[in-house]
């Protein structure tokens, strides 16, 4: 007992607040070495895992487990993106590049809405100097991508930070584009009083800030394309519950939900 | 480029600074008319680090001419959420402006933030390395 007090208290001491030391800086740097240390350990988009290696990770926790075995027959591999903040656009970006190199008609078609996705976001009031930037960046990647398109060049391209980093912001304005287009129907859904306008300035814009529901909604209805989104927690039963967004169009991306975190997962 | 081209009523770009560094801009303003701050005329400053646009600019008012406002502190900076939390990449340096007008202009008394003694005092040169609290919308 008496030892762990005076734990405690030197503990206290050591976290006192000290009014000559500027606490915003100090929970700034420390914010800022933690996102410092993810960058340094973990891929924006990493390789291709076998699906085993989720029950590895589980192995001391019977819900995951469990819950990871339901998923096993349906899905052979899993690939991890780095949780910082834009893990589903990152993911949903390379899955959906990945889809196409296979699909070159919807590679195609999906080069055809961008181009006309730019009139749209300069008509929408988006500032056109830095609009037209992410876009023309963008518009690189699906043309690159029509010539030389191999998985190798999708993993390359979205580990270049410099360029996956344009794809991400760019499609963070067409969800906010497409939310502020419809935004009588998605205000009933938007929290805390906030106008659609204000929750695409607060929470879509902005790089970094995770991507709820209603993101992944206004990404699949703007792009048409089908996502199913595998959700493992501790929620009741012994399965993962699944959702498709939207949900009249068949997937041709998953990935795997656990709360906060979203990475790719592959068919078996 | 194109703030040059089309800036918003009432702002310039210095440019005979910014082409000597491309990295350190001096935007000067007017307050708009019909507002509290009417032919009075403001310099703001910004600086991009080499991570712009994926980090927000740094962006103060500097000169003789701070304007008196519940989110400018005396030292120049500015208490806006789009230059820390809220920025995002696809903000330009127009659109930054329109929002620094648009809040002056909605500006109904002149004053310093309550707090601005203490801030001024203790903060760091850059604004970036405060955590601001961002609480109201309506000035």
């Amino acid at each position: 007992m008496e030892n762990n007090q005076t734990a405690d208290s030197e503990e206290t001491k050591s976290c006192e607040y000290d009014p000559n030391v500027n606490q915003d800086e100090l929970i700034m740097a420390q914010e800022k070495q933690i996102a410092e240390e993810i960058k340094a350990n973990i891929a924006m988009v990493g390789e291709l895992d076998d699906l085993s290696s989720l029950e590895r990770e589980y192995s001391n926790d019977p819900v995951y487990f469990s819950k990871v075995a339901t998923l096993l027959p349906k899905f052979s591999n899993v690939r991890r993106t780095r949780p910082d903040g834009n893990c589903f656009l990152r993911g949903f970006i390379f899955a959906y590049l990945e889809y196409c190199i296979y699909h070159r008609e919807e590679l195609t078609r999906f080069k055809q809405y961008l181009e006309a996705s730019k009139e749209e976001l300069f008509e929408m009031g988006f500032p056109k100097f830095t609009t037209e930037d992410f876009n023309d960046m963008f518009m690189e990647v699906v043309t690159d991508l029509e010539g030389s398109g191999s998985i190798d060049r999708v993993e390359a391209i979205i580990n270049d930070a410099g360029t996956s980093d344009y794809l991400v912001v760019y499609l963070r304005l067409l969800i906010s584009a497409h939310l502020q287009k419809n935004a009588e129907f998605f205000s009933f859904f938007i929290e805390g009083g906030r106008t659609v306008g204000e929750f695409c300035k607060q929470e879509v814009e902005p790089m970094y800030r995770e991507c709820d529901h209603l993101h992944i909604v206004a990404l699949t209805a703007a792009l048409g394309v089908g996502v199913r989104v595998m959700y493992l927690d501790r929620g009741e039963g012994s399965s993962v519950v699944s959702h498709d967004f939207p949900e009249d169009k068949d997937p041709v991306i998953h990935l795997l939900y656990r709360p906060g975190h979203y990475d790719i997962l592959y068919k078996a | 480029m194109s703030l040059l081209k089309e800036p918003p009523p009432g702002v310039t770009v210095d440019v005979d600074q910014a082409h000597t560094k491309l990295t350190e801009w001096v935007v000067h303003m007017e307050g708009a008319p019909g507002t509290l701050y009417e032919g009075e005329k403001f310099q703001l400053q910004f600086k991009f680090s080499p991570k712009y646009p994926f980090d927000s600019p740094e962006v103060i008012f500097v000169g003789e001419n701070i304007p008196i406002h519940p989110h400018i502190y005396s030292n120049g900076h500015i208490c806006l959420s789009i230059l820390t939390e809220d920025w995002s990449p696809a903000l330009s340096v127009q659109a930054i402006c329109l929002s620094i007008i648009s809040m002056l202009s909605s500006c109904k008394e002149k004053k310093r933030p309550p707090d601005n003694s203490y801030y001024v005092k203790t903060c760091s040169a850059n604004p970036k390395k405060t955590k601001w609290w961002y609480h109201d919308d309506t000035v």
